[in-house]
């Protein structure tokens, strides 16, 4: 595979493994948190979680999780960073096709993504179990329109943010609400029903809710996937036009 | 387009927001020669190449590099073009022979060559974070000469060099010159633009102020050359016969300080004549106009709304 995308994907892939602290934030933090937050409400089924074992709803919501950190955080400071730098004038001068930093960026954000969800995945298991798949072609849908949909954000915001400390900046700001809100924070029974409304049409809350109701036989939520799947194309599109070189 | 014309410009402009930074400008480049951009900084000689190279988009104005319009045919144009651009980098993490992996195809040249040319061979396993200035330069080269480029354009290249690593990169360019290739160079260091430019175009706001060989914008705007030399009671026929040579401006005396100004030919018409003398002073000095100077005086004496270029045959030339 010796064309300039994959020359990119090699490259990118080996300077990401020669700095393994820049995916903490989308390896250790998912995990971290789903060890705390799914060990606060115990393993009984509960009304509030829709009569499902509590660790279990964590688990299906937590992968969505690590893809919102690819999305927000760590595409963005990157490619906010090779920009600054010049990092990027230098791929289009060296005459790189143009959509070449876009898909070696789209995939290396779905490999981060794959490896630190399989990672999660690994350690739920032993903690608390793997909750039964119900409807598998729902949540692989889901998971894969959310990652291609949150990488392209990922890859928007980095063409728009002027530099790597805004693009941090900006990305943990839309990270930690839309975690909190519609992911990983407290169950939705606790929330106000003004929060709840705010979380509704959230990214990451259409994401999540696509993965974990047909994930834990909660229903199929059409709804949000559809939503997910217009994201998805709009994210898509706008960023393949920003980040042609 | 004229086949021999490497680049061709005309009318070319571009503003960032109220601000013009090209304004109006033409510029020739011929097939295989040195053109060196010069000009202080904010002349916009930096924005003129990024648009040559497609990348930056144009308010107005045509441009064609080897055939091809940049603004359209950017894709097909960049890979012919060698470039060494000011304010880039790579990735820190980022390796010497990992750079040139990822910037060559199987179609460039041999990698582990060039890094041996341009003494980097030892630093192939090197980071791109851990090398020094003039190194990182030296792999800018390397790149911008991996896809065996018609045209190279070199920006800023000798940017914080230490005088050696210069003198090794300007040999280098000099060897792609010798081996046909255009070279379009920008800069504001005049030595290098001397040293290495067959031809210079000197910018400021935007415009071409003038253009043509280094020693022709010397003539015509650095003045005179200076020659100095202490002669205490130095006799008034001598002083005489010194007025009257050939291209002398003028003689000032003061005390035993003698200065003659005129051109440069008469350096040569003193010197004869202060042995014809029989007394050649100790101190003799001579000051030659350079490049620099000649820019100086072209940025003094610009009136950038002005007629300076139009009577010349030009590389560039204001329309």
């Amino acid at each position: 595979m010796n064309t300039a995308a994959g020359r990119l994907i090699r490259a990118e892939l080996k300077l990401m493994t020669r700095d393994p602290l820049v995916l903490t934030f989308v390896v250790a933090f998912p995990i971290v948190t789903m060890l705390i937050i799914g060990g606060a409400f115990g393993t009984k089924p509960t009304v509030g979680f829709d009569n499902t074992n509590p660790a279990h709803w964590y688990v299906a919501s937590y992968l969505t999780v690590v893809i919102a950190a690819v999305g927000l955080v760590m595409l963005p400071v990157h490619l906010a960073s090779y920009r600054e730098r010049g990092v990027l004038r230098r791929f289009a001068a060296a005459g790189f096709p143009r959509w070449s930093f876009a898909i070696a960026q789209l995939v290396v954000g779905l490999i981060t993504t794959a490896v630190a969800c399989a990672l999660l995945l690994a350690v739920a298991a032993p903690v608390y179990g793997l909750p039964a798949l119900h409807d598998g072609w729902r949540v692989g849908a889901a998971l894969a329109f959310g990652a291609v949909g949150f990488v392209s954000l990922g890859v928007l915001l980095g063409t728009v943010l002027p530099s790597a400390r805004s693009a941090q900046a900006v990305g943990l700001l839309l990270f930690f609400p839309s975690f909190l809100l519609g992911a990983g924070g407290p169950p939705p029974h606790v929330m106000g029903s003004v929060v709840r409304h705010i979380a509704g049409p959230l990214p990451l809350t259409l994401l999540t809710n696509a993965v974990r109701s047909p994930w834990l036989g909660l229903g199929p939520a059409t709804g949000s996937l559809a939503g997910l799947i217009l994201l998805t194309v709009a994210f898509t599109a706008v960023a393949a036009r920003r980040a042609v070189l | 387009m004229d086949k021999a014309q490497v680049v061709t410009v005309r009318g070319l402009r571009k503003a960032y927001g109220d601000r013009v930074v090209v304004d109006d400008l033409d510029l020739d480049i011929p097939a295989g020669e040195i053109v060196g951009l010069i000009g202080a900084n904010g002349a916009g000689k930096t924005t003129t190449v990024e648009c040559i190279q497609g990348l930056r988009k144009p308010d107005a104005g045509t441009l064609r590099v080897l055939g091809y319009d940049p603004v359209t045919q950017a894709g097909e144009l960049r890979p012919l073009i060698g470039s060494q651009l000011q304010d880039s980098a790579l990735p820190d993490r980022l390796r010497v022979a990992e750079a040139v992996a990822l910037f060559g195809t199987a179609r460039t040249r041999d990698g582990g060559e060039l890094l041996e040319q341009f003494g980097l061979e030892q630093r192939r396993r090197s980071a791109f974070g851990s090398l020094s200035g003039g190194e990182r330069q030296r792999l800018f080269l390397v790149l911008a000469l991996l896809n065996r480029p018609r045209l190279v354009i070199l920006d800023e290249l000798t940017q914080g060099l230490d005088p050696a690593a210069r003198r090794n990169v300007w040999a280098a360019v000099r060897q792609l010159h010798d081996a046909g290739t255009t070279v379009l160079l920008v800069t504001h260091e005049m030595d290098e633009a001397e040293a290495l430019g067959g031809r210079v175009v000197a910018m400021r706001g935007g415009r071409v102020l003038d253009a043509g060989a280094p020693a022709d914008l010397v003539d015509r705007h650095a003045g005179t050359a200076t020659i100095r030399f202490s002669m205490p009671d130095a006799p008034a026929l001598l002083l005489d016969q010194v007025r009257r040579l050939d291209g002398v401006h003028e003689v000032e005396r003061a005390g035993a300080r003698v200065t003659v100004r005129g051109a440069r030919p008469v350096i040569a018409h003193v010197g004869a004549a202060l042995v014809r003398w029989g007394s050649v002073p100790a101190d003799l000095s001579v000051h030659v106009p350079t490049l620099e100077d000649a820019l100086l005086g072209l940025l003094d004496g610009a009136d950038v709304g002005g007629d300076v270029a139009e009577d010349r045959e030009l590389v560039g030339g204001r329309r």
